[in-house]
């Protein structure tokens, strides 16, 4: 019964399915890397410096006596955004780990640190009276999509997977060994810088998608799970990209028939992919 | 001539951590950098390679080109969480020839197979890296490096952790390039097993400022063994092949050709009748 009413509701999901879809797509395959590299925190950091960017749009808007609704340009909190991840994309490509303090612990601290000011921001006079549409750009909403951000994400997968087609070689070299890469010849900062900044765009737009726990679950989850099942890297994409569509289009299916939080439920399918690389690897242990 | 260093001072954040070095590596050189763990060699590496500037001086390339450099690292260096097979390990090598944005074509294939080869593990080129022994990895990143078709090979520790039997053919294998034009610059904690293979020394010490360069017949003296190690060490022939031993050779082990003046004069002691306290 409940089946059918989700079918014969096409129209009010479709959108919503397809943005979860390929958002989940696009962040997994990003994910590969991100787990690869060891620096899982970083989709975390780059979504609430992202939201420090929205944070500041709105402010400035208040400060300008700008409708919020409706910014210029130079206002946008979409570019707002994008700019600050792309930013904090562009630190967190330099080697920031230190003898005292580890790169993890500096992308933490960018974490934190975003994500107080965000708070401090957002809870000032000037524009607390917009926090239901800051909330909206912040955490997303993955129950339904406009129009609008169905082409948003649709650019921004088609734009950075083109990239990754495109370079996908020169990527992976510098993720996997930097130093064979720079004796090379390869300008490794620039390549690292690219490579963050695919990220950020990923990270910004994603999240006023579907919000920042599915976002940072996609691109941890997947990666994890198919690099427990996988053993050569092409097959660790495909199955990382394949756990996201099943885990954006079954949690998201999960959540409407039993009426549970969508963005949450999606994590929770995703999670449940990790039960046969775990078997796998319990079973390898004990041979 | 391939690289020139002149007068260069190599260290972290403007402080040197060696004397001015002056070295000059040839087509088909065969040179070690010895020296204690912590004593500076892999930063000479690292500064050689542009990984590092140097604190003074300069790297110079006579032919005004930089010259293709195959860089094997420790192998521990190397992460094997990335699943990737041998053959896509060496591919690499040979990305700098392929171009931005293109894919490995199958010459490059070819290549990357007959550098498996070379180094004996053609038969693991679909293996995934992780599954490999330490002793595989090591050749599998040294068929990276041959791979880009190097003018110089630099490895760093290429030895560490194998057995016996596996160093030697590792140093066979090395041995092989300077008579095939590849000049090879190898760093080495293990004294012993470079002593027999290179042709010239840097002998690094970091804790008394000093670098020794040299043909080997020069550097590997008793008397700048001893002072680098701190410890009376002793160079002997023992079966035709150069050892070196912590305090004396063993019984029937003789000074090694062109040392003998130098072993009198640097351990200060005759090897005595009886078993010493080797360490190869």
């Amino acid at each position: 019964m409940e089946s059918v009413s989700f079918w014969s509701s096409y129209l009010l999901w479709r959108d919503a399915v397809v943005v979860a879809v390929l958002a989940g797509v696009l962040c997994a395959y990003l994910g590969v890397f991100i787990v690869l590299k060891r620096m899982v925190f970083v989709s975390a950091a780059l979504s609430s410096i992202s939201s420090v960017g929205v944070a500041v749009a709105f402010l400035l808007a208040s400060v300008f006596g700008v409708a919020p609704h409706d910014p210029p340009l130079l206002l946008s909190p979409r570019l707002y955004a994008l700019g600050f991840a792309a930013l904090g994309a562009i630190i967190f490509s330099f080697n920031l780990g230190h003898r005292r303090i580890s790169g993890e612990s500096a992308i933490g601290l960018g974490y934190i640190i975003a994500s107080a000011l965000v708070i401090v921001v957002l809870n000032s006079p000037r524009v607390a009276q917009e926090a239901h549409e800051i909330n909206d750009l912040l955490y997303g909403n993955a129950v339904a999509q406009s129009t609008a951000m169905v082409w948003w994400t649709a650019a921004t997968f088609v734009v950075v997977l083109m990239a990754h087609a495109l370079f996908r070689k020169e990527f992976v070299f510098v993720s996997f060994d930097l130093e064979m890469a720079r004796t090379l010849g390869y300008r490794t900062r620039l390549w690292n810088i690219g490579l963050f900044l695919t990220f950020a765009i990923a990270v910004s737009v994603t999240t006023q998608a579907i919000g920042a726990l599915p976002v940072f679950a996609f691109m941890v989850v997947p990666p994890a799970a198919a690099l427990l099942m996988a053993s050569r890297l092409w097959s660790v994409f495909a199955l990382a990209t394949g756990i996201a569509v099943f885990a954006a289009a079954f949690g998201y299916y999960l959540s409407f028939v039993w009426s549970l939080p969508t963005g949450a439920t999606m994590v929770v399918v995703a999670a449940a992919t990790m039960i046969p690389g775990l078997v796998r690897l319990a079973l390898l242990r004990r041979k | 001539m391939l690289i020139e260093l002149g007068q260069v001072e190599v260290g972290y954040h403007g402080q040197a951590i060696l004397p001015p070095i002056d070295l000059r590596l040839a087509e088909g050189a065969f040179v070690g950098i010895v020296g204690p763990n912590g004593s500076g060699k892999t930063t000479i590496v690292r500064t050689m390679l542009g990984l590092l500037p140097p604190v003074r001086g300069q790297v110079r390339y006579p032919r005004g080109e930089r010259p293709r450099i195959g860089y094997v690292p420790q192998r521990e260096q190397t992460d094997s969480t990335w699943p990737l097979t041998g053959l896509e390990i060496v591919l690499m090598g040979r990305y700098h020839r392929i171009g931005v944005g293109r894919r490995p074509r199958p010459a490059d294939h070819k290549a990357a197979g007959a550098a498996l080869a070379k180094v004996g593990i053609d038969d693991l080129a679909h293996t995934p890296f992780h599954a490999m022994s330490g002793g595989q990895r090591q050749r599998t990143l040294m068929a990276r490096a041959l791979a880009g078709e190097p003018e110089l090979l630099v490895l760093d520790e290429p030895t560490t952790g194998m057995d016996l039997v596996a160093e030697r053919a590792m140093l066979d294998l090395i041995a092989d390039f300077p008579q095939q034009k590849i000049a090879v610059l190898m760093v080495s904690h293990q004294l012993a097993a470079v002593a027999n293979y290179v042709h010239d020394l840097i002998l690094v010490d970091r804790d008394r400022f000093q670098v020794q360069v040299g043909p080997i017949e020069e550097v590997l003296t008793n008397e700048r063994l001893s002072k680098l190690y701190n410890a009376p060490v002793a160079v002997a022939d023992v079966h035709g092949h150069r050892s070196v031993f912590i305090d004396r050779p063993p019984r029937g082990g003789t000074p090694a050709r062109g040392l003998s003046a130098l072993n009198r004069e640097g351990a200060g002691e005759r090897a005595p009748e009886r078993e010493g306290k080797g360490k190869a």
